[in-house]
């Protein structure tokens, strides 16, 4: 039977003792650093929604559901015909949704593609990847974005949505001098839930010239 | 200066209110960030989101709540929501690790009070963690943990509650240092 007394105790007991779980670093708050970081993304974000004026925004997600249901069509297909037999016609984009949001929705999977690539590369030849962590954050927003998008609706690309985020976030907590055994842990997991092939077929095939306007 | 002065000029675009109102609740925000999650750079990353949240959303704040209680309110959304991502990529990291037999056949040593108590803090379900953290940890109010976690207060003050009644079993081979 427990006394109040006792309960009280303890209360008070776990209370003093809990100061150590997860207890912050004894140096001040890195305000500088993180309001630096904040600025940069906040002027980063307002580019952007000053490019994207409101009915741009409207068109951008449209053409840009379209081109993501494309890739997720192309993407079904495939799995459909794992004899290597052609992929299903995708549905034609309609003229008026335009190009350039065609461009901006492929260019994020592409750009996305591209770094991880040279990420798994760069880690295969010994090389650093604390300088991909800048990058990992540019992308990570946007990763994000898109979770946020009536996109992240269709299941399957949710989950590789999901996916490059988990990836994005651990990439962007690399630095100089860490472990590099982390960066083996992040490309292990990429292989083993397939990201990389998964991003790939999910890329919508066509004239675009974006693949080749990678980060790296 | 007041607060809500504060704010108003933040929304009339005034960036240097902007970088009162972030040094008047940064260190708090990183606090709680960095005590659910444990780590350095995911805190400043949960911190810095907080506040690109916040001023987004500022001209949405009505003033019904005290302005720390609404930034507390998306700090810890931020986080929580962040911890549920990283934890599910961590866990595929471990399965990994399990599957090419790293790490394992390796005996540890009894564990000392603090390791056990961190390791029985994790274990709780993630409501009852938050609510303790926030209240025996970080010193919030069951009013303050109400509010930024959108249940009522008695809610907080039953999960706390729990939260201690777990940690009491968990840690009974220490009994004698509260008995006593």
């Amino acid at each position: 039977m427990m006394f109040e007394n006792d309960e009280e105790r303890f209360n008070e007991w776990l209370q003093d003792a809990a100061q150590t779980y997860h207890a912050p670093p004894a140096r001040p708050t890195p305000r500088e650093e993180m309001w630096a970081r904040i600025e940069a993304e906040r002027r980063r974000r307002a580019t952007r929604a000053i490019e994207l004026r409101p009915w741009a925004r409207w068109t951008l997600a449209v053409a840009a559901v379209l081109v993501l249901g494309i890739g997720i069509g192309r993407w079904t297909a495939r799995e459909r015909t794992p004899d290597g037999g052609a992929p299903v016609a995708a549905a034609d984009v309609p003229a008026d949704a335009g190009v350039a949001y065609q461009v901006a929705a492929t260019q994020y999977l592409s750009r996305t593609e591209a770094f991880l690539t040279g990420f798994r590369a760069d880690l295969r030849s010994g090389r650093s990847n604390a300088r991909f962590a800048g990058q990992a954050r540019d992308l990570l927003t946007t990763t994000r974005l898109m979770l946020d998008s009536p996109a992240a609706n269709d299941r399957r690309l949710r989950m590789l949505l999901e996916d490059l985020e988990l990836v994005l976030v651990q990439i962007s907590q690399l630095e100089a001098g860490r472990d590099p055994s982390n960066a083996d842990l992040i490309t292990q997991g990429m292989d083993q839930r397939n990201v990389l092939p998964n991003l790939r077929s999910a890329i919508p095939a066509g004239p675009v010239p974006v693949r080749a306007e990678g980060v790296l | 200066m007041d607060e809500r002065d504060l704010i108003s000029r933040v929304r009339a675009g005034d960036g240097v209110a902007e970088r009162a109102l972030y040094d008047a609740h940064v260190d708090r925000v990183y606090r709680l960030a960095y005590r659910l999650a444990g780590d350095d750079v995911l805190a400043q990353d949960f911190t810095q989101e907080t506040f690109i949240r916040a001023f987004d959303r500022l001209p949405t704040f009505r003033g019904d709540s005290a302005f720390s209680t609404w930034l507390h309110a998306i700090t810890t959304t931020v986080v929580l929501n962040g911890l549920r991502k990283v934890k599910r990529f961590r866990q595929r990291e471990t399965d990994l690790t399990d599957a090419d037999g790293v790490g394992g056949g390796r005996r540890e040593a009894e564990p000392d009070l603090k390791v056990r108590l961190r390791r029985a803090i994790d274990a709780l379900p993630e409501g009852y963690r938050t609510v303790f953290v926030m209240h025996d940890v970080e010193g919030y109010t069951h009013e303050e943990i109400g509010a930024a976690l959108g249940v009522e207060t008695g809610t907080s003050k039953a999960q706390l509650s729990r939260a201690r009644a777990k940690l009491r079993e968990a840690l009974a081979d220490f009994a004698g240092e509260w008995v006593t």
